[in-house]
Order: structure tokens, then sequence, then C-alpha cells
């Protein structure tokens, strides 16, 4: 059987790690084949390889049935491969034309816009792509901007194409219009690699190879096989999808928001009169498309964002307005959603992400000097607890993987924050693993008598995890509903703006 | 073939190699410049090591040389580590001699005791004015600490130029201005040592300085917050620093190591205040805090290898008759190779087999 590419035996060494090992790969005409495994796992390297980032020590790798030498990306654009990367490598002051057409240009030093917009139009028109070629790239949301890339790989005749986690930053809507794109590629011959963590994207792929430590574990025809089988082969051993939550009576309340209000960097109203209470032993689930008011929810409550208006009461002290110190010394500790830009230095050492914001705090100082003793002592223990996997406390955290990175950050924040923990998208972008991991972590802290707040835009995080789940949309809550009583579809109608049909227990939203 | 790939991890043995490379390929671009004016390269190059390193005599030229550089270099390292850009060390030095002028004549007569701490107090306390400035501005206003930095240093420049000619401090005979003040008393000297008139006291300082800042950036919380403030403010703010205060620290302690550094040149070298012996100070010392790889101890030893530079230029003048235009040329083609050195030593080079 002919095939678009494929790879035999290729292997790749960094500094002693094998991050390929004999790694065997094929890609058919017109399929959707996903490269499946953890962070780590080898995806990134073997499509890096693919694509000439890196040259693999040993394996061979074949074009249309044609061995190959591909040394550069250069090389593996002339032979038909493209790529498009997580982070976009776009001009944000350019238009979508010129971003596609610089850096492309072939030869000649005049910009042929002319001819390339007749042939962008053509392959917009082809794929059914709806963008404005004259807008500036930092006009578009990030879906579109994804569009752009593709559009580039396309426009230099890309006839395999490597989705690198193309869903990471997408909301689920741009992720479903993205699917749609890359079918009728596949149908017009195309032949994708999809690199991807994310099961429910898996299932949407003709074949998939599950990678574990650098080795191919199998390959599967896709319809042949089931999450829980993929997800086993990935990790090595049975996950559980579904966490056990055990009922808990909900105890005072922890933090009662009233009437919050506040503006964005333009003026414009992010917070519309958000109210709810989060009691000890519970977890608020906050639901909504990404951008519609979580990230400001969460940077007012934990003080980062000054309010315009409207009360947050602390165990029934008002820190509306407090500093993010303040909050901090009372208790609140904070998950944020941007982890290597918000929630650590990723230059400092996993020991000295452990106590940051409480670096002047005595039980890590030994009169005006850094107890470095006693902070390696704790990080060890806590590298133990929450099994982080680095060498040793003193690498960077920047050196680790997402979900690594993750649960030091859980790790520091559970340990100093006491009665409150804010948590946004605390899953996001990680290993089936390490879910499961955080979300026992959160349900261990419930039950150890935290109030939580959890934005998630995995519904099904929420309706695994929340107590209740409030449904924001354009900054205001749609509605407080109970998950037991209440379906995914009926929070995703909420979600698109819809209020709340059903009568609430409207009392507990007030406390 | 051979190729360059990004390091994974340092490696001390490579870098230190690089910076001996820079170090060769520095000396040998300098000896293609002395070449190309028609002078005896190797002549030269003993002049400038006798001139340096020759002598008691040179190595006290030597530290007294890079004792002002070194201050200005930490003064530099305290800032850009924070990434907080701060150009301000010229005019600071330009104050911290202005204000200790200004001390010697508020505390004239008090015993050597309290006049020296109390003379480069003054002039460490201008500094920390102008670094207040700039903080401030930063901090309240938005003002960039690039462009607020060079305008102070401009404001100080010309007030020094004012209070000097036709100002209150000028030394006037008849009717020429000398652009100096009038001499300082003796008892105002800072003592030499070893017998050495040459060799002040005021060259302990920056070694002492370098020690204390090198605790203070690896040991205690604030020199955390600022190590973290240069990677990622962003996390700070979130994990409750108050970037503004350490913002204001920062520049209030980069304002007076940079001070102390014309303090001391006022009373262990100039001992008169006037313009010429402070301009480049500062601007020095941004390269070699740069050299020093933004480390305390690095800045040292960048520090004393500029001060040998400065020092042995006399010899390499007299004696290998070079231009004295050509040190700075000298200084400017070090800080180029080092700058790649700090490059280089973040790769390594790989052979890679051709299939």
């Amino acid at each position: 059987m002919s095939t678009a590419l494929r790879v035999e035996g290729l292997t790749k060494r960094f500094a002693g790690v094998t991050a390929n090992d004999n790694v065997d790969f094929d890609l058919r005409p017109g399929e959707i084949h996903c490269l499946f495994g953890e962070n780590g796992a080898g995806k990134s390297t073997l499509s890096s390889c693919i694509f000439g980032f890196y040259r693999p020590d040993k394996g061979q790798i074949f074009v249309r049935d044609k061995p190959v030498h591909i040394a550069s990306p250069i090389d593996a654009i002339r032979h038909g491969i493209g790529m498009v990367h997580q982070h976009f490598v776009l001009v944000p002051e350019f238009t979508v034309l010129e971003n596609i057409i610089v850096g492309t240009q072939r030869s000649g030093w005049r910009l042929n816009a002319q001819q390339a917009r007749q042939k962008l139009k053509a392959i917009c028109d082809g794929y059914g792509i709806d963008i404005d070629l004259d807008a500036y790239v930092w006009e578009l949301p990030v879906g579109r901007q994804q569009w752009v890339e593709i559009l580039k790989a396309l426009y230099l005749d890309a006839e395999i194409l490597i989705l690198d986690e193309p869903t990471a930053v997408l909301t689920p809507g741009e992720s479903r219009i993205l699917f749609d794109i890359i079918r009728k590629m596949c149908a017009r011959g195309l032949s994708i690699i999809l690199i991807t963590h994310k099961l429910v994207e898996v299932m949407q792929s003709d074949r998939v190879t599950v990678l574990r430590k650098g080795k191919v574990v199998a390959t599967l025809n896709t319809p042949e096989t089931s999450p829980d089988e993929l997800a086993r082969l990935m990790v090595g051993r049975e996950v559980s999808f579904t966490v056990t939550k055990p009922d808990l009576q909900p105890g005072e309340t922890v933090v009662a928001v009233d009437g919050l209000t506040a503006r964005g960097h333009w003026g414009e109203a992010v917070l519309k009169d958000v109210s709810f209470s989060v009691a000890r032993h519970e977890i608020l689930g906050i639901a909504g498309v990404a951008g519609n008011g979580q990230k400001e929810l969460f940077e007012v409550l934990c003080g980062v964002r000054k309010p315009e208006a409207g009360t947050i009461r602390l165990k029934g002290e008002d820190v509306a307005g407090l500093t993010p110190r303040c909050l901090m010394d009372r208790g609140v500790g904070h998950i944020p959603d941007d982890r290597f830009r918000e929630g650590l230095v990723p230059e400092f050492s996993v020991a000295e992400n452990l106590v940051l914001g409480w670096q002047r705090s005595p039980k890590y100082c030994n009169g005006p000097l850094i107890d470095s003793k006693a902070i390696a002592e704790l990080s060890r223990e806590m590298i133990a607890e929450y099994q982080i996997a680095t060498r040793d406390e003193k690498v960077a955290a920047g050196k680790l993987s997402g979900g690594n990175a993750q649960k030091i950050i859980i790790a520091r924040e559970f340990l100093h924050a006491s009665g409150l923990m804010l948590a946004n998208q605390p899953t996001r972008g990680l290993d089936v693993g390490v879910i499961e991991y955080v979300q026992a972590q959160l349900l261990k802290k419930r039950a150890e008598g935290f109030a939580i707040v959890l934005a998630s835009e995995e519904l099904s995080d929420l309706f695994n995890l929340a107590d209740r789940i409030a449904v924001m949309f354009k900054g205001e809550i749609m509605g407080i509903v109970d998950p037991k009583t209440t379906t995914i579809s009926e929070v995703g109608v909420m979600m698109a703006g819809r209020r709340e049909g059903v009568a609430a227990p409207k009392e507990r939203t007030l406390a | 073939m051979i190729r360059f790939e990004p390091r994974v991890e340092s490696d001390a043995l490579w870098t230190a190699a690089s910076f001996a490379m820079a170090i060769a390929a520095g000396l040998a671009a300098s000896a293609i410049l002395l070449a190309s004016t028609g002078a005896d390269v190797l002549q030269v190059f003993s002049a400038l090591l006798q001139g340096a390193v020759g002598s008691p005599k040179a190595v006290a030229t030597t530290l007294v040389k890079a004792t002002p550089i070194i201050l200005t270099g930490l003064a530099t390292v305290i800032a850009f580590r924070a990434q907080l850009w701060s150009i301000g060390q010229e005019g600071q030095v330009f104050a911290g001699a202005m204000g200790g002028y200004l001390g010697a004549q508020v505390l004239a007569g008090l015993p050597p005791l309290l006049f020296f701490p109390g003379v480069l107090a003054f002039g460490m306390a201008a500094g920390i004015a102008l670094g207040w400035l700039a903080a401030v501005l930063k901090n309240r206003f938005g003002v960039n600490e690039i462009i607020s930095t060079v305008m102070l240093n401009y404001l100080v420049v010309y007030l020094l130029s004012w209070l000097l000619q036709g100002g209150p401090w000028g030394e006037s005979g008849g009717t020429i201005s000398y652009h100096q003040s009038p001499m300082l008393p003796n008892e105002a000297f800072l003592p030499g040592m070893f017998g050495s008139s040459r060799l002040h006291a005021g060259v302990l300082l920056p070694f002492l300085a370098a020690a204390i800042c090198a605790l203070v950036m690896s040991r205690t919380p604030l020199g955390y917050e600022i190590r973290g403030l240069g990677y990622n403010p962003e996390a700070l703010r979130h994990k409750g620093v108050n970037i503004n205060r350490t913002v204001t620290i920062i520049m209030l302690a980069s304002g007076a190591l940079a001070a102390l550094a014309g303090a001391i040149e006022l009373f262990g070298v100039a001992h008169r205040l006037r313009a010429d012996n402070l301009i480049g100070l500062g601007y020095a010392g941004i390269i070699v805090g740069m050299i020093g790889g933004l480390r305390p101890l690095g800045t040292v030893f960048a520090g004393l290898f500029f001060g040998g530079l400065a020092s042995g230029a006399v010899y390499m003048r007299v004696l290998g008759d070079v231009p004295a235009a050509l040190v700075p040329a000298m200084q400017g083609i070090t800080l180029f190779f080092f700058l790649c050195a700090g490059v280089v030593a973040r790769y390594r080079i790989v052979r890679v087999a051709v299939q």
C-alpha cells in the first residue's frame, strides 16, 4: 500500500534522554492519523524530526515511498510537508495576506501580493474558510489566527499537514469548525498528522498511533478502539474518568460575593453584578466559554484587579479591593489559568517556586537570609507528596512539563492557603493521568474543608466535581444550577446567553 | 558537517572556554586595530601589561581605576537583573561627587572617622535622590526608566557645569574660570594605604559592596524578588509582591552605588570637584556589569580587567606611541566578544553525519 509519509526506525536522543526510540509510523494518503500520548511521550520530537527541526540520530523518512533527507523546514516544505504550531508565528501588526506572503516567498524581493491573493482566495473558497485577507491579525480571535497558519501551509502546497495540539487554545465551537476544515482537507487528498492528548479529538481520526516514553505502543484503527483502551495504552495503567465525589454537607459560608462589577482595560464592563457564595466543603463550578469574564472574576477575587462596585465577604470581612498580599495572608489560594506567566517564575527552581509569594515568611527565613535548607527539605516533601516528576528540587520549573508545573502551583497554593481556593482552568492542557490527579486533589481539599471556586471550559470537569455550577455569559451570571438535576446541554444553552429557566434555590446565592 | 544546537543545560567548562575564547578574540582584533595604526603590536601589549600589573604602583593604579567602575557596574547589575534598564549611573556618579562636595562643606572639621562616612553618605544621598526620582516617574506616571534616567543625566551634568562655571562652587583666578572647584583641604583626602598616597582606602569599598550585593541577590527575600522581577513580574504581582516598592528599592540602591563611585573619585583621586575625571564612569559601569554577566563577582573581575586596561593605557600611550583613543576602542571590542561568548555559551557544537 502506498503511503504519503513513512518513518522507519527513527531514534532521537537528547543529552542521554531517548525522546524517540526506534519509532515506525506511516501516514496514508487522505487520512487523519493521530499521534497520541502524554506530554513528553515523544510526539513533538517525532513531528519535529519530520518537519526538519531536529535531525534523527537513526532512521529513515520516506515521502510518497521515496527516501528523503530532511535537513531543515525548507526541505520539509519542498517535500510538501506543512506544520501548524501550537504557538502561532504571526506578526500581529500585519494583515492576514501580509503574514502569509512574508516568510513564504521563495525567491525575489518583490512581494507578489496580487497573485498570492488570488491563490489564497481559491484555497479559502475550496475549504470554506471564511477569513478577511486584509484584516489585521491582532483583530482576529485566536481561532481565526490558527486559520492563518493553516492557510500558510496550504499556500505552500502542503500535501502533508502536521497539526501540533491545534485545539489547545480554541473554544469548543472553534474546535468544531477546525475539525470541519480538517475533514474537508482530507476529502481533497491531504494527509494529516494530528498531535493531541485529548481523547475527544483522537476519536475523530482515522487511525491513531499511541506513544509512551518515546516508543510506539500501538497503531490502531480509531473506529475499532475506545477511549478507555486508548487512555490505558497512553498512561500504561487503568484510568478512571469518573471520580467519586462523596456527598458532604456544606459548612458555614467562606466567601460571599455580592453585586461585583469590574471594568476592563478599555473601560468596558467585564463583570456585571456578579453574586454568589461558597461554603466549606463545597466546590462552586464556573462554566462559560472562554472570555466571558471568568478570568476577570478570578483576578478580582485574588486581588490583582480592582472591582468597581460590590462586596466580597471573606469569613464576614469585606475584602473587595484588597491587594493580593492581604488576601493571601487571609488564606486565599489561587491557581491561575496561565501557569507559566501568572503562576510560576519559569527560570526559578522548583524549590524557589514552591515558596513564591511566601519568600518573606519567617518559616522560610533565617534572620534576614532565606533558609535554603528548610526550603529544599520542604520541596522534597512536596515533590514526593504531589508526585512532581523532576530530577530534584533545583531544576528550573520552566523545564518541567505543563502537568508537573501545574502540580508545583497546586502544591504551593494548598500548602499556604486555608479556607478558600480559586482554581481557574486547573486541568487545561494536561494529560489524562494528571487531570485525574488534579481532580482528586481538589476533592481531597474539599473534604478537608476548603471552599473552592473552580472554572473550567471542560463541562465534564464541572459535572464531575462541582456541587453547584454558575454559568457566566458576557460578565454576568446566567444562573446557578445543581449538576445533579441539570444536563450538560442545559448548561450549554445558558453558556450561549439564555437565562436560567428552572428556578434554582435562589436563597443559596445570597448568603 | 558541523551544527550549533541550543544546550539543554549549561556546562561550566564550555562557558569558561567561550569566555577565554572571547578574551583571545578580543586581543586578536585589538592587535589588528593596533597594527593598522602602524604600532608595534607586541611592544604595545607588553606596555599595556606593564602598566596594568607590572609594578606595585601599576597594580595600585589598576585598583584605583577599577574602583568606580566596579561600583557603577554593581549599580547596573542590581537594576538590570530586575530588567530595569537604568542608564542613570552616569548622572548619579556626578551627583555623588556633588553631594560629597556639599557634605565636605557641611561636615568640615569633624574627626575623620565621622567625616568620611558622613561625606560618602552625602554623596550616596544625592544618587538616591536621583534614583528615587526615576522610580517615582516610572511608578506614578509610567515613564520609561531609560528615558527618565538619560534625561536626568543631562540635568545633573549641566548642573555641575553651572556650579563650577559662574556658580557658587567655581574656582576663579582673576578673570579666568577653570571649570573646577578649589582643592579640598588635605584632611578631606581619603587616607592612602601601604604607604602609597595613590592607593586610597576607598578601593576597599567596591569589594565590600560586591560581597553585600552577592549576598543580597542570592540569599535574601529582596534578592529573590529582584531576580523574579527580571524573569516574570506578572507572577510576582499575582503572588503578592509589591512591584512598585521593589522597583523603588532597586532604583535607590542602584543610585547609591553609582553615587558612591563619584564620591570616592572626589575624595580619593581628584580631591576637587571637576567633571573630566567623572565622565564615562557610569557608562563604563554598564559595560562592566554586562561583561560580568550581571553577577557581582563577575562584575568585580570585569571591573579589574577594565581598570587594568585604563591603567595600562597610560604606559601604552607613552611606551607604545599609540593614540589614547584606542583604549576605549579596545574596551568596545572586548565587550562585543564577551556578548558573543554569552550567546555561544548557550549552544553546543555537534557533528552531524551527512546521510
